[in-house]
């Protein structure tokens, strides 16, 4: 069984899979701010991207395109363990504690990830809109297709949703960046906020959105009476945040009408073609990849593939937003 | 998480002790736990018994595993798992090379039909040597206070590695490199358990991966044949903050 992960062809999801008829490549390809995407389905950051020969493996067994771990101005270790609580065998809590490598030793793992020659995305994290436009110059220059800007991370102090839940700092952060850089520029913006459409129109001079970042949460044990991630409190990701990811991908489509990024909790076709429907152009997958390994993403394919063609959908731009009531 | 109560400590070289505890779920020889110490941290331990009663062999390195070793009877412990991929199992006779605390996870692989070259710095640190029911044992230290002096591959070059359904390798990379190019030429079955950081255990947070494999999931007990043509193994690998480096062993 292992042996076939070891000798898959390169591109095995073109070459080596004939239930994908090319009918059905045709009706999955797609783009966002003009970057081709092959199909959906992107892997979220802060999952299985930490190393190049990681993401280069995603990609060439799937996923359309990559987004990079955040990655700051200089080396952080993140949290102690443990880091992650697994609840239901399909959510989890997380707060890794935005662990990287400082941008200057993160060049390496982008030329090893873009060996696949798929899209890879630069996430990037900092506390001032220079920062921002620092750490986006240099993605840029590593050969990133697109910035992420996370400005969600529920659990780091100075950073991510601190920032993100500040209107004028995330404006003066997506002008910087935008100036900064030529690529397309999405702003990852948080549900745990009180108002996401004020902040929405505060980065409204990014290209796209993407929607969501982790629900903050935490679990604790009562047999240790203490919480169990040594950082207290944490994200929640996984399907039990997909409706709340709905939500808010609809109600900024339909305020804003701009191109999302829909992520939270996807594991399945339908979750997909839910988010599509809400006002996705494309959607990013996280923690599914806990639940059902790296295969996920040949999996998705696969059965968005098939319930589009039951349906009568030709292509993923027709059915963009079809679900908003105006 | 889940918690049992430590039902007996045994103390086997001054640095490392085996906890015993109840917990009835199935595991296979090779498979992990993430053993968590509240208030001080989570590490990935192997399974040095995996019936009801499991076992894991720790040594104390640094604040986790330390606290670990100073569990006592009655005290209890949180963990979850199992995880990972086990060794496979053969009928017939195997060879064990253990490299320091490395022996542990090779421990609920002992049958009478087991030799075993058992390797450490000292002779005191010298582990489950004399678990070794049956088969030969070959004893290596680095500084030649008992058994042959040298390494592990001392010992190998004086065995038959032919007669062997399969040979098992658990130890520090160093060891796992320099025992791999060994074997890597001649025709015999070999699983190595490869060692990395390990933050999540579960597939997600990429600290483990070799070549895009997780060693928390898709290992981390890989064959001979799916390490060949890895070119982090024994190479490069990343630091706790995801900044690469560079062994070349
Ligand atoms: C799949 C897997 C199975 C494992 N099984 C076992 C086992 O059965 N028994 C066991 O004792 N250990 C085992 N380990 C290693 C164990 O997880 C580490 O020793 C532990 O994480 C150390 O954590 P700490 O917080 O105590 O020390 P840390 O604070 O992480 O480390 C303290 C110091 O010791 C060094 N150090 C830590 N671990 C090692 C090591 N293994 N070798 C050399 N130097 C080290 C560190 O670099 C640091 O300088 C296993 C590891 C993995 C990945
Ligand atoms: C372990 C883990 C680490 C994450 N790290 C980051 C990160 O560094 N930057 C970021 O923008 N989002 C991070 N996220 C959030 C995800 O990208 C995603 O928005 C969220 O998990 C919801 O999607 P999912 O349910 O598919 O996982 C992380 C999530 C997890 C589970
Ligand atoms: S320990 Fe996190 S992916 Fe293996």
């Amino acid at each position: 069984m292992f042996a076939y992960f070891i000798w898959t062809a390169p591109n095995p999801f073109i070459t080596s899979d004939d239930l994908l008829k090319k009918d059905t490549m045709n009706r999955l390809n797609t783009q966002i701010s003009g970057i081709r995407l092959d199909n959906p389905f992107i892997l979220a950051s802060g999952i299985l991207d930490e190393n190049g020969y990681t993401m280069k493996r995603v990609l060439d067994e799937g996923a359309a395109a990559v987004v990079t771990k955040s990655i700051g101005i200089s080396e952080r270790s993140g949290y102690r363990t443990p880091v992650v609580v697994e609840i239901d065998g399909r959510n989890m809590i997380n707060a890794i504690g935005l662990a990287n490598p400082g941008i200057d030793n993160f060049g390496e793992e982008m030329k090893i990830a873009r060996e696949s020659m798929k899209p890879v995305i630069g996430s990037v994290f900092g506390s001032t809109a220079e920062e921002f436009a620092l750490l986006s110059r240099k993605m840029e220059e590593y050969g990133a297709s697109a910035i992420e800007l996370n400005l969600s991370c529920p659990h780091v102090k100075g950073f991510g949703q601190e920032v993100g839940s500040d209107p004028d700092l995330v404006e003066s952060i997506v002008g910087e960046v935008k100036r900064s850089v030529k690529i397309p520029v999405f702003a990852k913006l948080s549900p745990n906020i009180s108002d996401i459409l004020e902040i929405a129109k505060a980065a409204e001079k990014a290209d796209a959105y993407v929607l969501i970042n982790t629900v903050k949460a935490m679990a604790i044990d009562i047999y240790a009476r203490m919480p169990v991630l040594s950082n207290s409190y944490g994200g929640l990701s996984g399907p039990c945040i997909k409706p709340v990811g709905i939500r808010y991908v609809y109600e900024v489509k339909r305020e804003t009408g701009k191109e999302i990024i829909g992520v939270g909790g996807i594991r399945t076709g339908e979750d997909a073609l839910e988010y599509i429907m809400a006002g996705a152009s494309c959607v990013e997958v996280g923690t599914a990849v806990h639940s059902d390994g790296r295969d996920i993403f040949k999996q998705l394919s696969l059965e968005t593939g098939k319930i589009m063609k039951a349906e009568k959908i030709e292509s993923i731009r027709e059915i963009i937003g079809a679900a908003i009531r105006k | 998480m889940m918690h049992s109560e430590v039902i007996n400590v045994e103390e086997n070289t001054p640095t490392v002790k085996t906890i015993y505890f109840e917990w009835k779920q199935e595991a296979k020889p090779g498979q992990f736990i993430m053993a968590w110490v509240p208030g001080t941290g989570e590490i990935p331990i192997s399974l040095s018994s995996t019936d009801t009663i499991k076992s894991i062999t720790v040594k104390s390195y640094g604040p986790a595993s330390d606290a670990i070793t100073k569990l006592t009877k009655g005290s209890r412990i949180f963990f979850r798992g199992p995880y990972g991929r086990p060794f496979s199992t053969v009928r017939g006779p195997t060879l064990l090379v253990g490299g320091g605390s490395g022996m542990a996870s090779l421990r609920p692989l002992i049958t009478k039909d087991s030799d075993a070259i058992v390797s450490a710095r000292t002779a005191a640190e010298l582990l489950f040597s004399d678990r070794i029911k049956g088969g030969k044992v070959f004893e290596v230290t680095d500084d030649g206070s008992a058994g042959i002096r040298g390494n592990p591959i001392d010992a190998l070059g004086t065995i038959d590695l032919e007669k062997y359904k399969m040979t098992y390798v658990c130890g520090p990379e160093i060891m796992l490199k320099k025992i791999y190019d060994f074997l890597n030429s001649r025709q015999i079955r070999a699983e190595f358990a490869m060692e990395r950081l390990m933050k999540c255990g579960i597939g997600v947070c990429d600290s483990c991966s070799v070549d895009g494999f997780q060693l928390c999931r898709d290992g981390s007990i890989f064959s001979i044949e799916e390490m060949r043509g890895m070119t982090e193994f024994g190479r490069t690998k990343l630091t706790e903050s995801g900044r690469r480096i560079y062994l070349n062993y």
